[in-house]
C-alpha cells in the first residue's frame, strides 16, 4: 500500500464509510422530506382549501349576478371587520376601488380568468406607528372587464413555523451528511491504521524477521483479535524455525559421534586381519549400533513431526486400560532387573488423545526409570484422576535430575553426564515433553524423595482431562 | 513360497531378492508398478512384497487395484513412510503387512513367511492349536504340555497362541509389539525379551526338550 495523506481513498474501509456516509445521507434526506411534508405541506394545504372555498362562494357570486354582483361581494366582504381573508380590486390601470393594500403587492395575470396563486407579506399598521408584516398566501385573477382581483389569507404564526421549518430541514440536511461523511473518513482511517499495522508487521515476517509482533491496542476488537491470532501463529512458527534449526544442529552433533565410531570400527576391521568369528561379532555390533542411529533417527522425525503438529490422531479414550497394559508390559522387565515394581492405577480416565504417543511417551518414561534405578531399587508407576487433568506418575529410586538441569533434561539430546554411559538417544524425555505439549498438558520432573535429602526421579505426565 | 518383489531400487530390489531366496523362497521381480500388477495378476504367488513410491503405478494405487480386480496373493508393503498413518493407509487399501524401511532382514523373512501360511482359507476357525506335545485350546483357554497343565497370565496365554499360529516361523520383536501389544513403537529396554522368557519358563523349564529358541539377531521361533 502507498503512504500519503490520501493513501487511505483507495482501502475498502474508506469505501465502506463512503458508501455508509451517501446513504446516511440519503436516509436524512427522506426523512427530513417526510417531516417538511408532514408539517409545512399540512399548513400549505389548509390555507389553500379555505382559499379556494373563497373562490368558490365569490364564483357564485358572479354566476348568480355578474360583475357587478361579483364585485359588490367583495365589497361588502372587505368590510366585514375580523375577517380572515384580505381582498384588493383594482381597475387594469391599477387604481384601486377598493382593498386593504396601498397597493397590489404582485403583478397580475394578462389572461383573464386564470387563477394565480401568490405568496405575500402583508403589512400592517399598528398602534405605535410600526407595523407587523405577516405571511400570506393568495390568489389572484383576471376579470372579464380587464379589473384585477386579490384574496388573500395571512398564515401568521403558522407562516413563522412553515419558513423555520424550512430552513431547518434545509440546513440540517447538508450538515448530516457532512458529518456523515465526516465520522466516516475518520473510522475508514483508524481501520485502515489497524490493517496498514498488520500489513506492515507481515511485511518483516516475509522479509524474514520472525521476532516481529503485530500490535495489540487492548480494545478486544476484531483487529485485536486478528492481531492476537497473527501472534500466536508467529510464536509458533518461531519456536519450530528454532526447534528445525536445533534439530539440525543436534543430528549434527549426536549422530556424527555414532556414525564416526561406526565408520573406525568398519575401518578398523579391514585393516587388520581376524578370525571368522571376530569379524562376525564386528559385524554383529556394527548392526546394533546402527539399529540404534536408526532408532534416534525415527525419534527425531517423530519430535519434528509432532513440532509441526502433524501426528496425532485424536480420539476419546479411557486410558485405564493402556495404563494397565503398560504396567504389565514393563513389570517383569523391572522384576528381572532386580527392581521393585508398584503400580496403581485410577479408574474414569478419559482422555482426548493418540492412543500411540501417549504410550510411547509412557513408555519412555518407564525406560528411563528402568535403566537409571540401581538394583534393589523400586519404582511406583501411578495414574491419577485429578479434577480437570489426569496426573501420570512414574516415580523411581535412582540419582534423580537437580534442579537446575530439569529444563534442559527435556531438550533434545541432552544428556546428564551420568547417563552417557547408558544407551539411549536423549530424546526419551523431549518426546515424552512434545506429546505433552500435544495434548495441551505438560510433563513435570521432580524429586521422589523431597529435600533436606533429595533422591529419585519423579516424573509427571498431566493431561487435560475429557469428561 | 513364490514371492513377487516389486520394488524400483535395483540395489533394494536384490537385497530383498537375496534376503528371501536365502530363506527358501522362489523370487520374482518386478521394477515398476504396471509390470508388477501384470506379474500379479498373472503369476500364481503366495505372498508379494511391494514398495510404495513406484514409477508407472504407485504402490497403493497397485495394490488397491489388484484387490478390486478380485486378487487374493496376500501383501506386505515394504517403504520407507513409516507413520502409523501410512500404514493404516496401506492396510486399507487391503495390504496384510507393513514394513518401515530400513528393516532388518530376518523381520523381513519372518513377515513374509507369516503372510504366506496366513493363506490357507475356507477353513473352519481353529480351537485347538497343537505345536509337538503342546496343546492350547482356545475356547477353555487351557494349555497342556505332555497332560500337564501349565498356568498362564491372559498376556502369556495370548503371546503363546502368536507363537504357536506361526509356528515353525521366525517372530521379531517388532511383530511381537505390533501383534500381541498392539504398539507400534520400539520401547528402549528389553521389556519384550522379559515376557518371552517368562513364558519359556513355564512352557519348557521342566521338559527334556525346548520349543521356543531365540533365534540370534531377529527374533523367536516356537518349533517341535
Amino acid at each position: 500500500m502507498k503512504s500519503g495523506p490520501f493513501a487511505f481513498v483507495r482501502t475498502t474501509t474508506f469505501r465502506l464509510a463512503l458508501v455508509y456516509s451517501v446513504l446516511f445521507g440519503l436516509f436524512s434526506f427522506l426523512l427530513l422530506a417526510y417531516l417538511f411534508q408532514a408539517t409545512v405541506g399540512s399548513l400549505r394545504a389548509e390555507a389553500d382549501q379555505r382559499l379556494d372555498a373563497e373562490m368558490r362562494a365569490l364564483g357564485l357570486a358572479y354566476n348568480a349576478g355578474g360583475l357587478e354582483r361579483l364585485e359588490q361581494s367583495v365589497i361588502e366582504r372587505a368590510l366585514v371587520p375580523g375577517a380572515p381573508f384580505r381582498y384588493q380590486l383594482e381597475t387594469p390601470d391599477g387604481e384601486r376601488i377598493i382593498g386593504d393594500f396601498p397597493y397590489l403587492p404582485v403583478s397580475p395575470p394578462e389572461t383573464v380568468g386564470e387563477v394565480s396563486m401568490v405568496s405575500l407579506s402583508i403589512e400592517m399598521p399598528r398602534g405605535d406607528g410600526a407595523s407587523t408584516v405577516t405571511e400570506a398566501e393568495g390568489r389572484i385573477v383576471r376579470l372579464t372587464n380587464g379589473n384585477v382581483l386579490l384574496v388573500a389569507i395571512e398564515t401568521g404564526e403558522r407562516g413563522r413555523i412553515v419558513r423555520r421549518i424550512t430552513q431547518a430541514v434545509t440546513t440540517a440536511a447538508p450538515i448530516g451528511i457532512l458529518l456523515a461523511l465526516i465520522g466516516g473518513v475518520f473510522i475508514s482511517r483508524y481501520a485502515a491504521r489497524r490493517a496498514e499495522q498488520l500489513t506492515r508487521t507481515t511485511e518483516a515476517i516475509v522479509a524474514g524477521d520472525l521476532s516481529v509482533r503485530a500490535p495489540v491496542a487492548g480494545s478486544g476488537d476484531e483487529f485485536d483479535r486478528l492481531a492476537q491470532h497473527l501472534n500466536t501463529m508467529l510464536e509458533r512458527l518461531e519456536r519450530l524455525m528454532a526447534s528445525t534449526r536445533h534439530a539440525g544442529d543436534a543430528i549434527a552433533h549426536d549422530l556424527r559421534s555414532p556414525l564416526s565410531r561406526l565408520r573406525n570400527r568398519l575401518e578398523g576391521a579391514l585393516i587388520s586381519p581376524m578370525s571368522e568369528e571376530s569379524a562376525r561379532d564386528t559385524l554383529e555390533n556394527t548392526v546394533l549400533e546402527v539399529d540404534r542411529v536408526l532408532q534416534t533417527f525415527n525419534a527425531i522425525l517423530r519430535l519434528s513431526r509432532l513440532d509441526a503438529g502433524a501426528e496425532g490422531r485424536m480420539v476419546k479414550f479411557d486410558i485405564h486400560d493402556l495404563m494397565t497394559e503398560m504396567a504389565d508390559l514393563y513389570e517383569p522387565a523391572c522384576e528381572d532387573a532386580g527392581l521393585t515394581f508398584k503400580s496403581d492405577i485410577g479408574t474414569g480416565l478419559m482422555v482426548l488423545g493418540d492412543r500411540d504417543l501417549i504410550a510411547q511417551a509412557v513408555s519412555n518414561l518407564l525406560d528411563n526409570a528402568v535403566k537409571y534405578t540401581p538394583t534393589g531399587g523400586s519404582i511406583r508407576f501411578l495414574v491419577r484422576r485429578g479434577s480437570s487433568d489426569i496426573a501420570i506418575t512414574v516415580a523411581d529410586d535412582g540419582p534423580g535430575i537437580p534442579e537446575h538441569q530439569r529444563e534442559h533434561a527435556k531438550e533434545r539430546f541432552f544428556r546428564l553426564d551420568g547417563a552417557r554411559t547408558q544407551p539411549g538417544s536423549g530424546l526419551g524425555l523431549a518426546l515424552a515433553d512434545a506429546v505433552a505439549e500435544l495434548h495441551k498438558g505438560h510433563l513435570d520432573l521432580l524429586w521422589t524423595d523431597p529435600p533436606p535429602e533429595p533422591r529419585g526421579l519423579k516424573a509427571v505426565l498431566t493431561l487435560p482431562r475429557d469428561r | 513360497m513364490r514371492v513377487l518383489v516389486i520394488e524400483d531400487d535395483r540395489e533394494h530390489a536384490t537385497f530383498i531378492n537375496k534376503v528371501l531366496s536365502e530363506a527358501g523362497h522362489d523370487v520374482e521381480t518386478a521394477y515398476d508398478g504396471a509390470n508388477g500388477l501384470a506379474l500379479a495378476r498373472d503369476g500364481e504367488f503366495d505372498a508379494m512384497v511391494v514398495d510404495r513410491m513406484l514409477p508407472e503405478k504407485d504402490g497403493l494405487k497397485l495394490v488397491e487395484e489388484y484387490r478390486t480386480g478380485g486378487g487374493q496373493t496376500p501383501a506386505l508393503f515394504l517403504s520407507a513412510l513409516s507413520d502409523v498413518e501410512n500404514r493404516v493407509e496401506g492396510l486399507k487399501v487391503g495390504a496384510d503387512d507393513y514394513l518401515a524401511k530400513p528393516f532388518a532382514p530376518a523381520e523381513l523373512a519372518a513377515r513374509v513367511e507369516a503372510l504366506g501360511r496366513r493363506q490357507v482359507k475356507d477353513e473352519p476357525p481353529v480351537t485347538k492349536l497343537k505345536v509337538g506335545d503342546l496343546e492350547m485350546d482356545l475356547l477353555a483357554r487351557k494349555v497342556w504340555r505332555a497332560d500337564q497343565k501349565i498356568d498362564l497370565q491372559p498376556r502369556e496365554f495370548r503371546l503363546l497362541e502368536f507363537l504357536m499360529r506361526h509356528a515353525g516361523q521366525v517372530v521379531t520383536r517388532t511383530m511381537l509389539l505390533e501383534k500381541v501389544w498392539d504398539y507400534h513403537f520400539d520401547p528402549q529396554t528389553n521389556v519384550i525379551d522379559v515376557h518371552v522368557s517368562r513364558l519359556r519358563a513355564k512352557i519348557d523349564k521342566d521338559f527334556d526338550e525346548p520349543l521356543l529358541q531365540t533365534v540370534r539377531g531377529a527374533g523367536y521361533c516356537l518349533q517341535a
